[in-house]
């Protein structure tokens, strides 16, 4: 679990700001930025007038783009730390990054033609909902590097986006320069279920979740379920989902996601709650806090991203994202990059769970060694952290 | 003639001309929150409206202006024929997603099996017959219970969404893929793309483009139109003259409706060519805005979808290019918006003025009119 | 000048001139009225008055003239100013606010502080108090602007003016909404206004009203003051031809009445209103071809409700009403039209006219829908058009142009496309309520004249209406309604004014008993 210091995250992040925008400002007027890695940033010079685009340019600059999901950038979720990545691996490498928000699902592929009509080298696309639309641009554009986070490229035999799902193309060799990035989010959820049957008084945890429909989701939850277990045979996991159907409600409603929680707490009478529901489950660690129990974040670092709740919040079962995306880019600007599917885990430090940051919690003593074992098991591929069925919700 | 066609022009473009600067000024007084630039950095708006008409102007630019305006042209003429019937159509999300959904469904069903030729002329009169669909229920509504179509329609917005939501994650969700998502028609939709020399121009543009004189003539020179347009300016007239003003608004609404679908499955056929859980847009509400910036005039929401559609198209080149994060943009599209609907307000309120103002033929005849009245 | 006594007028304008494109609606107007005067502005509507008044009371800028104010001259900016500078108007259509009482609408924008957060109530109940004392208002300072009538609210207005402080009073069209107690009761009090040397301008086109209020009168016409007259040098006639510039019979001559068949007949019809009252209880009335018929009674007594079942527009309750031998009980609107039925509504701007629309499109705005205006659901726009340039040099509706909205024309203009859409066709009958209200009397000798012409042939006429000299002046026979039903009938040749008039404000004691 070796992470970054908060702090120095924060530090590249404004670095790469200011690098960012100076260097998307003045891109082509200012060759001066080498792509040979830097760890400071590119001299902050005031902004030199772009006069006209230069033709010379393009071939010293490496530039990144980002596409996306519908909402903001700054979500402290899937979008911010895609981008966080992107922006890291620029600055690592004196490249030049820059963003694009679609309005809605109507916008997804223009918004990705834009970057390629900008000549960009790497384009990174945020989620599901645009891997059919980065699957068809990386087709069409070759020579262009696409990364398409929390996608599993499903290709037909000529390449093109799969729309029966039987993947009977090999995406790593149609589509040598398109990486889909992937977590094995059991694997946090595993750690995660791991820390709620050590804090646990009771022996009654519980998770919620978004949608029950959606694997990464489930991922999460059964490994939670088999990581408490292993930890505490004896506890009792109650598992919930806040809707079968409404996005806005699994995944964007913190207000909903407060009472509906306060509900499952006081039903299922569970003292550790788990969530895996985006702004949704921001409501659920306000809720936890509000009755007094502990809660664990999700995707993020959230004792960091989501202060309001830190009384409650014990860890978070972390998708190292930014991670994952700037080792992908720095890959493929190293020319050691592979196309096809990228599995982020244990492994290669894509998965994890934060520090305990919390000091009103007091933890077993044998918690830390136990989950280091684990971990470590993790790594070398002998711990079993899903269900067989991986994936899909086969419970209530 | 010509005098009053500048005259009416004139007023527009100075209220664009307008809302670009204050939109420009408040660029300027916001450039210390965009990274890299220092406070009050005057080139700010130069480069951002550089971007943006680099992003219009050119050609792929401006197909893709025309394609981002062809669902808020039909869109709007759908909300603007609601306007001059005295309906406020604000429907049109739900509208939208069910033309997308039963266009999905054409193609899932029968696409394979018929190729294109028939599947998307089919897909196309489903998506608009349930669009119509959509808008004939609130319009019943009215019409028997008298409940007020805005409210209805709002109510109706979340339930069309939950069950355009059901089919993509129920019946028309691909069997084995990881999350419910619908059957991509990009393979068999070569046909709508008739023009091979661009890259995104597809047919529903020409669909939007001719169905503004339509809908232009159906409202003006049609005994249908003229009831539509009687019910809207004084409904006791037209009930007065005979008009059955409850199947006109069943009518309307459904006409409004079918547009609204219509807007939805060129959008799917011709643009996104998959939805998957969740699929929403904002063109059922930026629809309003078209018709209002129009005063519901069908000439006008051609003008008033391509200037959105050309935001619309504009705002990328903004953001990768100026640096002007989305939300600056967000803001200064509805800055402009704003100047130009208080533009249209100003006017409309003057001639309402004019209108129920004690006759006094000399200060009336001043030849401002025109022959339609919002709402 | 032509001013009583000594000293300077109160008001004097000046060559007033004001210009809209196109029109001139006040061209060198001049006008003057001294204190203790009441002066009348008499002209069609259209003439100019409402522009002169704007001009004065702020709301325009005259492009040339000058105001004076006791000789001074003065620049009126806004109302504010008129106001600040002792000038009031009472418009036609009141400005108060109906769920205040009387003694807030009267200190509403005029208001004193007993400190910087409480108002003055005490002092301005006393004001209010000693006004309507002094000039005999009669009316309750608490009581809820609701809660009055017609005549009651627009004493509120001159109340409001007078808290004002106002010395010049202008009043336009006062009379047009009172009844005719109501109206003997306002003069009295602008006479005590007067006599308590306040000026007051009287806007109207009613030539015996003028006469009987005014101790001056100017007639204006198309923009330019006509004549002065007082009211004991002259004559209505006179007055009627210096307004319309033209002889004006006053009374109608409908001559003799040929009545043939049945036409209309209405039995036992009932009709509830929306909260399920019945407002009229079973009532029957003959109407025969080649007849007019007038019913006379005090607004509100169920002509609303009769006029819209016989049309259509409301579905009785019970009864039967049968079209030459037809039954068409509610039939709709537009099957009533079809069945030849002439129909012309009391209130034109709410069921008339569609004003936003042009002329060309309101005379065809109930026959629209089949030849020659459509085909096929094809509007023929030549067919509309030309139909429309046709009617409106037959109806002589005075407009710019068949083009311009139906809210551009004058009110006589206005209910003559009515008149012209509804009577240019065969007919079997007219249903007419109020066809003339608020009329000048140009339009209305022409639109009377209109109708006795579709008398003569041959169809059957009835005429409803609030103002008891039109229904004396053009029935053949006259019907008395009371509380929903007919308590008299009577030949329109020899009925007497009074006698009706005793009928409408108390049903009959005879009568009511008979269809009790």
């Amino acid at each position: 679990m070796a992470r970054l210091p908060r702090k120095a995250i924060a530090l590249l992040a404004v670095s790469a700001l200011v690098a960012a925008a100076c260097s998307s400002a003045a891109a082509t007027a200012s060759p001066t930025a080498t792509p040979t890695p830097a760890a400071t940033p590119t001299p902050a010079a005031t902004p030199t007038p772009a006069t006209s685009a230069s033709a010379s340019a393009p071939a010293t600059a490496f530039k990144i783009g980002v596409v996306t999901d519908v909402g903001r950038v700054d979500d402290k979720n899937f979008n911010q730390y895609s981008y966080q990545g992107a922006k890291d691996a620029a600055d690592a490498l004196g490249a030049s990054v820059s963003y694009l928000v679609p309005k809605d699902a109507t916008e997804y592929a223009s918004d990705i033609q834009q970057f390629v009509d900008q000549k960009t080298n790497v384009i990174v696309t945020v989620g599901f909902n645009l891997g059919n639309d980065t699957i068809k641009a990386a087709k069409a554009n070759p020579d262009i590097w696409f990364v398409a986070v929390d996608v599993a490229p499903c290709v037909d035999a000529t390449g093109a986006p799969d729309s029966t799902f039987a993947c009977k193309g090999d995406a790593a060799t149609l589509l040598p320069h398109l990486i889909g990035i992937q977590f094995q989010e059991d694997q946090a959820g595993y750690l995660a279920g791991m820390v709620a049957a050590a804090v646990s008084k009771t022996g009654v945890i519980g998770q919620l979740g978004g949608i029950n429909s959606n694997p990464a989701v489930v991922r999460y939850m059964q490994g939670y379920e088999l990581g408490a277990k292993a930890y505490k045979s004896s506890v009792t996991v109650d598992s919930g989902f806040f809707s079968t159907g409404d996005i806005t409600k699994a995944y964007g409603d913190p207000v909903f996601g407060k009472t509906f929680s306060q509900q499952f707490i006081s039903q299922k009478k569970v003292d550790v709650l788990f969530q895996v529901a985006g702004a949704t489950g921001n409501g659920a660690l306000d809720a936890a806090c509000a009755a007094g129990i502990y809660a664990i974040g999700v995707d993020v670092d959230q004792y960091q991203s989501y202060p309001s709740a830190d009384k409650c919040i014990v860890t978070s079962a972390e998708k190292h994202l930014a991670s994952a995306v700037s080792q992908t880019i720095k890959a493929i600007n190293a020319g050691t990059a592979k196309g096809g599917i990228s599995k982020f885990n244990a492994a290669n430090d894509g998965i994890g769970i934060s520090a305990f940051q919390n000091t009103s919690v007091t933890l077993p003593s044998d918690l830390q060694g136990k989950l280091d074992a684990a971990l470590a098991a993790m790594k070398a591929g002998t711990l079993t952290t899903c269900t067989a069925q991986c994936g899909t919700w086969t419970g209530k | 003639m010509t005098r009053r066609v500048i005259q009416s022009l004139a007023e527009p473009l100075a209220a664009i001309v307008l809302a670009l600067l204050a939109g420009g000024i408040m660029i300027f007084l916001l450039s210390g929150l965009v990274p890299g630039r220092q406070p009050f950095d005057a080139r700010l708006p130069i480069d951002a409206y550089g971007a943006l008409v680099s992003g219009i102007v050119s050609f792929n630019g401006l197909t893709s202006t025309l394609v981002y305006s062809t669902p808020l042209i039909l869109g709007g003429l759908g909300v603007a024929v609601g306007f001059k019937a005295g309906l406020f159509n604000i429907g049109g999300r739900g509208q939208f997603l069910m033309g997308s959904i039963a266009s999905v469904a054409v193609i899932s069903a029968i696409g394979g099996a018929t190729g294109p030729w028939i599947a998307i002329p089919l897909a196309l009169l489903a998506g608009a017959l349930a669009g119509a669909l959509a808008g004939f229920i609130p319009g019943f509504l009215k019409a028997t219970s008298g409940a007020h179509e805005v409210v209805t329609t709002i109510m109706l917005n979340y339930i069309l969404f939950y069950v355009s939501n059901w089919a993509i994650k129920g019946p028309l969700t691909l069997p084995r893929a990881p999350q419910p998502t619908t059957q991509d028609i990009s393979e068999l939709n070569g046909a709508l793309y008739v023009l091979p020399f661009t890259r995104d121009l597809h047919i529903g543009v020409f669909i939007a483009l001719l169905a503004v004189p339509i809908i232009w003539f159906v409202l003006y020179k049609t005994t249908l139109g003229f009831e539509i347009r009687s019910a809207g300016a004084n409904p006791d007239a037209a009930r007065y003259a005979g008009m059955k003003t409850r199947r006109l608004i069943v009518l309307t609404m459904s006409l409004s409706g079918l547009l609204m679908g219509l807007a939805g499955s060129v959008t799917l056929l011709g643009q996104v060519h998959q939805t998957s859980f969740g699929y929403d847009t904002g063109i059922g509400f930026d629809a309003i805005t078209v018709a209002l910036l129009a005063s519901s005039n069908p000439i006008g929401v051609l003008f008033s979808g391509l200037l959105l559609g050309a935001m619309r198209a504009g705002s990328p080149a903004m953001q990768s290019q100026a640096g002007v994060p989305p939300d600056l943009i967000n803001a200064l599209q509805a800055i402009i918006l704003l100047f130009l609907i208080v533009n249209v307000l100003r006017r409309v309120l003057a001639r309402r003025r004019a209108g129920t103002s004690t006759p006094e033929p000399a200060a009336l005849t001043a030849g401002k009119y025109s022959t339609e009245s919002v709402q | 000048m032509t001013q009583d006594g000594p000293g300077v007028p109160a008001l004097e304008m000046r060559g007033m001139t004001k210009r809209y494109p196109g029109v001139v609606a006040n061209d060198h107007i001049d006008l003057d009225v001294c204190p203790g005067e009441i002066h009348a502005l008499l002209g069609e509507n259209g003439a100019g008055k409402t522009t002169l008044m704007n001009v004065l009371y702020g709301l325009a800028r005259p492009d040339e003239g000058q105001i004076l104010l006791d000789g001074k001259p003065v620049q009126i900016a806004s109302p504010a100013d008129a106001i600040a500078r002792g000038i009031s108007m009472v418009h036609q259509h009141f400005m108060l606010v109906p769920v205040l009482s009387v003694a807030d609408n009267v200190i509403l924008g005029a208001e004193t502080m007993a400190n910087p957060i409480f108002l003055d109530r005490k002092q301005a109940r006393r004001k209010i108090a000693d006004l309507a004392g002094r000039f005999g208002f009669e009316l309750d300072p608490e009581a809820k602007v609701a809660s009055l009538s017609v005549g009651q609210q627009q004493r509120v207005e001159i109340l409001k003016a007078l808290y004002r402080e106002a010395r010049i009073l202008v009043l336009d069209e006062p009379t047009a909404v009172l009844t005719p107690q109501e109206t003997d009761e306002i003069f009295g009090l602008l006479r005590r206004l007067a006599a308590d040397g306040r000026s007051i301008v009287f806007i109207s086109h009613k030539l015996y009203e003028v006469l009987e209020i005014a101790d001056r009168i100017t007639v204006i016409r198309r923009g330019k003051v006509i004549g002065e007259r007082r009211p004991a040098e002259t004559t209505e006639e006179e007055l009627a031809e210096l307004m319309v510039g033209r002889a004006v019979e006053l009374t109608a001559d409908r001559g003799e009445s040929h009545v043939g068949r049945p036409m209309l007949q209405i039995e036992g019809l009932r009709v509830a209103d929306a909260r399920h009252r019945e407002i009229i209880p079973g009532l029957s009335l003959e109407v025969r071809a080649g007849e007019i018929v007038g019913v006379a009674g005090v607004a509100g007594n169920g002509q609303d409700e009769l006029v819209e079942s016989i049309v259509g527009m409301r579905t009785p309750q019970g009864g039967k009403v049968t079209l030459d031998g037809r039954d068409v009980t509610g039939l709709s609107p537009r099957k009533m039209n079809m069945a030849e039925v002439a129909y012309v509504p009391g209130d034109r701007h709410r069921f008339g006219l569609i004003l936003a629309f042009p002329v060309y499109d309101n005379l065809v705005l109930t026959g629209y829908y089949s030849p020659p205006y459509s085909r096929s659901f094809l509007r023929d726009d030549q067919a509309i058009k030309s139909s429309a340039e046709r009617q409106v040099e037959k109806f002589d509706i005075r407009t710019p142009s068949i083009n311009v909205p139906a809210a551009t024309l004058s009110g006589g203009n206005q209910q003559k496309v009515i008149v012209a859409r509804e009577f240019d066709r065969p007919l079997k009958l007219l249903v007419l309520d109020q066809p003339t209200r608020g009329l000048d009397v140009g339009s209305i000798e022409f639109i009377h004249r209109q109708i006795i012409a579709k008398r003569d042939a041959g169809a059957a006429v009835l005429l409803v209406s609030a103002e008891l000299d039109e229904v004396m002046e053009m029935s053949d026979r006259i019907a008395v309604m009371y509380r929903g039903r007919i308590v008299a009938e009577m030949d329109g040749r020899t009925a007497d004014k009074s006698e009706v008039g005793l009928y409408m404000a108390t049903g009959g004691r005879e009568a009511a008993e008979a269809t009790a």
